[in-house]
């Protein structure tokens, strides 16, 4: 019976040209928004493959000068011996620390355009990493972008709507639906076989572009880890879909116009997917306000005033809890270098607790605004879609603690050699901390995604429960 | 075949069907005449389970409509007042999905193509689309797929609102033709004509009531007029 | 007769009970927005006050040092905030709030709010100027889509023409009424957000922004006529008042959430930036070619006629110093030029966005009269930057008139107070709307063309049945 409905939805989407228009446009849309993913990512690999050679480059140069110098063919000249600690640590050798794009980037472009996704270290403060931004206009920012997770989040259950909000009404404002329940089905047959069938199509089609175009802009389907990612892919798509049908069912469940659905349905649109994402923005702010990052700059100045007076002191002190950097038992010289990195990790303690607060704060709005996630099957779907494409917030938090650990560990290995003056050699080159990237494990993934799919398990099974609740009391007559 | 027993409907305070008693019996075409909102469509929605009684039971072949919706839906063809089909698809579609509907699986294309010549069809009108129908074409499809289901029972509301002479009589010919196949016919109606030309018994309703049945045999159509107008004086 | 069709509109509009519900939300949210968009300017603003001062202090009070130490340690900018960001916040969020000003180097702003916000930030902020130019254009379309539409299906319409209606009366009295139950809302609205206003500022800035304020007011009144006359027009066309509904709001839909992002990509396409790196590889590259030296010299031995650097009766290193300075700020305005006119060539054929769609715009106006465009911040950039070279001038100029018989040259408070402390006030409103032009032409040209088109629907197209 229902596979009865079903085909003869497909018969009247064929003949009133409906079918061909939803078509074109999610191929339009799906193929326009992985070109737009695909060309940022291209972009993000140039730039990181440009950051290594440069590296690569320096680095020859920087092994060159050592054995030049230590072969006596070339004088240490210049303000910095470029056998200092300080130098090489600090500029010669400074290493890129770069987070390439997860292999689903195409698919949502997230948060990766307000985020960095390289740094240049140095021996500074970390501040002066951190805040290292790509280049782009702010109007641009501001506007977003127009990338799969946009045509998914957005326009997807627009098409959803569109194809679902007359379901029923038509039939009724047609003459149709009297015919139809005077034959031996049920209301809830009749709506599920259109919604299989609409249903249907609609998923059929975004999963069929979207694998197109993943395989046309070079997605590497030969690792796991992107069948695991495609997997929950269609698992959050159908949960979404299954959301949005049953919101439409749900409305032509009172009965009304088709005009009156359209409405309704819009308004639950808008609230759903506009307003309660601003709303919840609003509440999470009011209620854990994020300091301002300009008390910190006028703090961070404060203590920096503070620190530079101390400057020698803090060096003598520095030295007496490291005496094995003492060469030879002498007493600390209180050289620019030297004093002006003493000086910068002093700011940094001093500094660090007021970053901890910021973090912190910003952290109890993060986990507030997640737990506010669950109301809205929009912010969810957007979740899920940027952890699996590999452009959340969490991944770069992810990336971010990398950076900071192995700055420590790039500190640990060049400071006591600054303040002990010791000069490097070519062959302490190979022994210099190196970084490589450690992607986040599949189980991370599937964690995170795991639980907001589970969410929307239950927003769209409640929906859908009350909705067919619903139809079994809906007037036929119009 | 088609029994009502004490068939009540209120909405709250108001009554919209007082308890009606009634039966058709196959072969037997019954006018149901009155006022809009008299309650000729009130009893046939209660037959059909699109609105539930509020006392009394609607019996379809001696099953409860309300107890078995589905079964009872098997065995009655319903051909409302606005006659709408799927407009862009052809006759022959149309027929066929409902017909498949009605059937529980598909039905024989030669079977649906000899229907459509029963009720004359004019060849070939099958393959055009809906929108390009009368009236009167469009009854004759929903009659074929009362043929096609081979209901036992017909409910139709005002059938010959907007039907030209011509056509109307091409109905009349058909419903008299279903009669005497032993389909039992409900029809609600304006058309004292057709009431007493194709009719075997009438019923006056008013205001939820009843007032009278009469054998159409017993009266002439002038009496039929003036009877009904008596009825709707007070 | 116009009036009297626009008092049964209002009428049948006020009994609407989808329209009560609408409009309930689309208040409480313009309000709630208003009163956010105060909270958080008065608080900012405190802030960056308080951090001027602040650093203004930390200059004058850095003790003797050395001017090069000074230059070195620099002063802060922090961007200013105007009160009609209370209304649209623009860009805001995605331009930094500090830039520390120091010897040789121009810094680039920190701080972008966006990065220290939650991820449903980006969903999109509820501002004053997004209820205005997103949600008011649904409520036009739920007040209008069935004007004609549904009145053909009730049947009224060929009842209302047979009364002897001429048609443009009609469309009229419904413009009018449309227009007339909006105004009920925004009205209110409007003085919220001028008590707001003036709660903000004080009674100097409140006046200068008065101008403004005026110029924002006329650009949102355009913006909502073009909307009634585009719904109008689909209304009287449209087949049926289902049909008509559909293809406004795919119209919105375009409009609001298509458009910035389809134009903000082509402006990208076709107006290339470079990457941070790049752009920083260049920088440097020719940063490190530095000043010539030698032509310096030469040139300060002839013009003092003596022999040797030393000989010179003033200090070398001051001047060695400015003439760094200066080549470093010839490479920084090439570049962050080049930079910045990129970007503001990407607006400008954003701008042109509203050819097609009016929120490009209204969005560019309300922006630039906010003080919250591109075009602003550069300006502030640009002002910081000024003030950068003028104060390191002032110490390179101590530096080298510095007697040469001191060994150690320190400055002292009076040095550090012979700078003028940073002072910047925005652009005249004269200055934005010639930024404007564009979006100020198209939105008039839509309200223009849209209330023709719903005139010409109403009167030539406009079929009883």
């Amino acid at each position: 019976m229902i596979a009865t409905i079903a085909k003869q939805e497909w018969r009247l989407l064929k003949a009133d040209r409906t079918l061909i228009a939803v078509v074109l446009l999610m191929a339009t849309l799906v193929g326009y928004s992985l070109y737009n993913g695909s060309s940022w990512v291209a972009f993000q690999r140039q730039t990181l493959a440009a950051a290594e050679a440069e590296q690569g480059e320096r680095m020859l140069k920087l092994k060159g000068i050592l054995v030049a110098i230590e072969d006596g063919r070339m004088e240490p000249k210049g303000f910095q011996d470029p056998r200092s600690a300080g130098a090489i640590g600090g500029t010669s050798a400074a290493p890129y620390l770069a987070m390439p794009p997860a292999p689903l980037a195409t698919l949502a472009i997230g948060q990766s355009d307000l985020y960095p996704y390289y740094f240049k270290l140095n021996l500074r403060s970390k501040q002066a990493i951190l805040a290292n931004d790509e280049i782009e206009n702010p109007t641009n920012l501001l506007a977003g972008r127009f990338d799969l997770a946009f045509v998914l989040v957005y326009l997807f259950p627009l098409l959803v709507l569109a194809l679902g909000y007359n379901m029923i009404s038509a039939e009724r404002e047609q003459g149709t639906l009297l015919l139809a329940l005077s034959q031996p089905i049920t209301m809830s047959q009749l709506v599920t076989g259109k919604v299989l069938l609409r249903g249907g199509l609609l998923l059929g089609l975004v999963i069929g572009f979207t694998l197109i175009g993943a395989l046309v802009t070079g997605v590497d389907l030969s690792l796991p880890t992107v069948w695991m990612r495609l997997a929950l892919w269609i698992g959050m798509m159908t949960l979404y879909t299954g959301f949005w049908f049953g919101l439409a069912i749900l409305v032509n469940g009172y009965g009304t116009s088709s005009a009156t659905n359209a409405l309704s349905l819009a308004g639950c649109w808008l609230g759903l997917v506009l307003v309660l994402p601003s709303v919840a923005n609003l509440i999470a702010t009011g209620m854990y306000p994020v300091p301002s990052r300009v008390e910190m700059v006028q703090a961070m100045r404060t203590a920096g005033k503070e620190a530079q007076t101390k400057g020698s002191v803090l060096l003598s002190r520095y030295m007496e809890d490291h005496p094995e950097l003492m060469p030879g038992g002498e007493k600390p010289q209180a050289d620019f270098a030297s004093l002006s990195y003493a000086v910068q990790m002093e700011v940094d303690k001093k500094v660090q607790p007021i970053l901890d607060h910021f973090e912190e704060q910003v952290d109890r709005q993060q986990s507030f605004v997640d737990g506010f996630r669950y109301l809205s099957p929009a912010i969810l779907a957007q979740s899920a879609i940027n952890d699996l494409a590999g452009t959340s917030l969490g991944r770069y938090k992810h990336f971010s603690r990398q950076v900071d650990s192995f700055f420590g560990a790039w500190q640990s290995y060049f400071l006591p050699k600054v303040f002990s003056k010791v000069k490097l050699s070519s062959k302490d080159v190979a022994g210099f901390p190196v970084y490589g990237y450690q992607e986040e494990t599949d189980g991370e993934i599937l964690g995170r995604v795991g639980v907001v799919l589970a969410g929307m398990l239950v927003l769209s099974g409640l929906v859908l429960v009350v909705a067919y609740g619903r139809l079994k009391r809906v007037s036929v007559a119009a | 075949m088609l029994q009502a027993i004490d068939l009540t409907k209120s909405y709250g305070a108001q009554t919209a069907l007082q308890p009606l008693n009634l039966e058709v019996k196959p072969g037997e075409i019954f006018c149901l005449l009155g006022a809009n909102g008299a309650g000729k469509t009130t009893t046939i929605n209660l037959f059909l389970n699109f609105i539930e009684p509020t006392g009394g039971r609607a019996l379809i072949n001696g099953l409860d409509v309300v107890a078995n919706p589905l079964e009872t839906k098997k065995h009655i063809a319903y051909i409302p007042e606005q006659v709408s089909l799927y407009r862009n698809l052809t006759g022959f579609e149309n027929l066929d999905y409902f017909a498949t509907l009605a059937n529980g699986a598909a039905v024989d294309r030669g079977l649906l193509l000899g229907y459509l010549r029963e009720v004359d069809l004019p060849a070939g009108a099958e393959e055009r689309r809906v929108s390009t129908y009368s009236k009167g074409m469009r009854q004759k499809i929903v009659i074929a797929i009362a043929m096609a289901k081979q209901a036992k029972a017909l409910l139709l509301d005002e059938p010959t609102s907007g039907l030209d002479p011509k056509a109307s009589n091409e109905f009349s010919q058909l419903i008299r033709k279903l009669a005497g196949q032993g389909t039992a016919i409900l029809m609600a109606t304006h058309d004292l004509f057709r009431a007493k030309e194709d009719g075997s018994r009438v019923g006056i309703m008013r205001q939820g009531t009843l007032k009278q049945v009469l054998n159409t045999d017993e009266f002439g159509h002038a009496d039929l007029e003036r009877i009904y107008l008596e009825h709707m004086h007070d | 007769m116009i009036l009297h069709i626009a008092k049964k509109e209002m009428l049948e509009m006020r009994q609407d009970g989808r329209f009560q519900i609408a409009a309930a939300i689309v208040m409480t949210l313009l309000c709630v927005s208003l009163g956010i968009g105060w909270q958080q300017y008065v608080s900012i603003n405190r802030q960056h006050e308080q951090a001027r001062a602040e650093t203004r202090d930390q200059w004058l009070t850095q003790g003797k040092k050395n001017p090069h130490s000074a230059a070195h340690y620099g002063v802060y900018a922090f961007k200013p905030k105007s009160p009609l960001s209370l209304v649209d916040r623009g860009a805001d969020n995605y331009t930094g709030v500090a830039v520390w000003l120091e010897a040789h180097k121009q810094n680039e702003f920190k701080y972008k709010p966006a990065r220290d916000a939650n991820t449903l930030a980006r969903f999109g902020d509820l501002t004053a100027s997004s209820v205005l130019q997103l949600l008011i254009p649904l409520l036009v379309i739920l007040m209008s889509f069935s004007a004609f539409a549904g009145e053909r299906e009730q049947g009224t319409l060929r009842l209302v023409l047979s009364m002897g209606v001429p048609r443009p009366t009609l469309a009229m009295g419904k413009a009018l009424g449309i227009a007339g139950g909006l105004g009920m809302l925004l009205v209110p609205a409007a003085i919220v957000g001028s008590a707001a206003l003036v709660l903000a500022s004080d009674t100097g800035s409140f006046v200068a922004n008065l101008p403004r304020l005026g110029w924002m007011t006329l650009s949102y009144l355009l913006y909502f006529v073009a909307f009634i006359g585009i719904s109008l027009t689909v209304s009287a066309l449209a087949k049926s008042a289902r049909l008509a509904l559909v293809c406004l709001l795919g119209f919105w839909i375009f409009n609001g959430l298509a458009a910035p992002r389809i134009f903000s990509d082509l402006s990208r396409t076709v107006y290339r930036t470079p990457s941070s790196f790049a752009f920083s590889q260049r920088m440097d590259a020719d940063l490190k070619k530095g000043f010539d030296e030698n032509g310096l010299k030469k040139k300060l031995l002839a013009q003092y006629k003596v022999a040797t650097i030393e000989e010179l009766p003033i200090n070398y290193a001051g001047i060695s110093l400015k003439a760094g300075e200066d080549h470093g700020n010839e490479i920084y305005d090439k570049q962050y030029g080049e930079l910045w006119d990129t970007f503001e060539a990407q607006n400008r054929l954003q701008q042109q966005g509203g050819l097609v769609a009016p929120l490009m715009a209204i969005r560019s106006v309300s922006m630039g009269l906010s003080g919250t465009d591109f075009a602003q911040f550069r300006d502030f950039s640009v002002a910081a930057e000024k003030y950068r070279r003028l104060f390191i001038d002032v110490l390179n100029a101590d530096i080298t008139r510095a007697p040469k018989t001191e060994t150690a040259h320190m400055g002292d408070d009076k040095l550090w107070a012979s700078v003028p402390a940073f002072e910047y006030s925005s652009p005249d409103v004269g200055i934005v709307l010639s930024q404007q032009t564009w979006s100020l032409g198209l939105l008039a040209l839509w309200a223009l063309l849209a209330s023709l088109a719903a005139g010409w629907a109403a009167t030539q197209r406009l079929r009883a049945e």
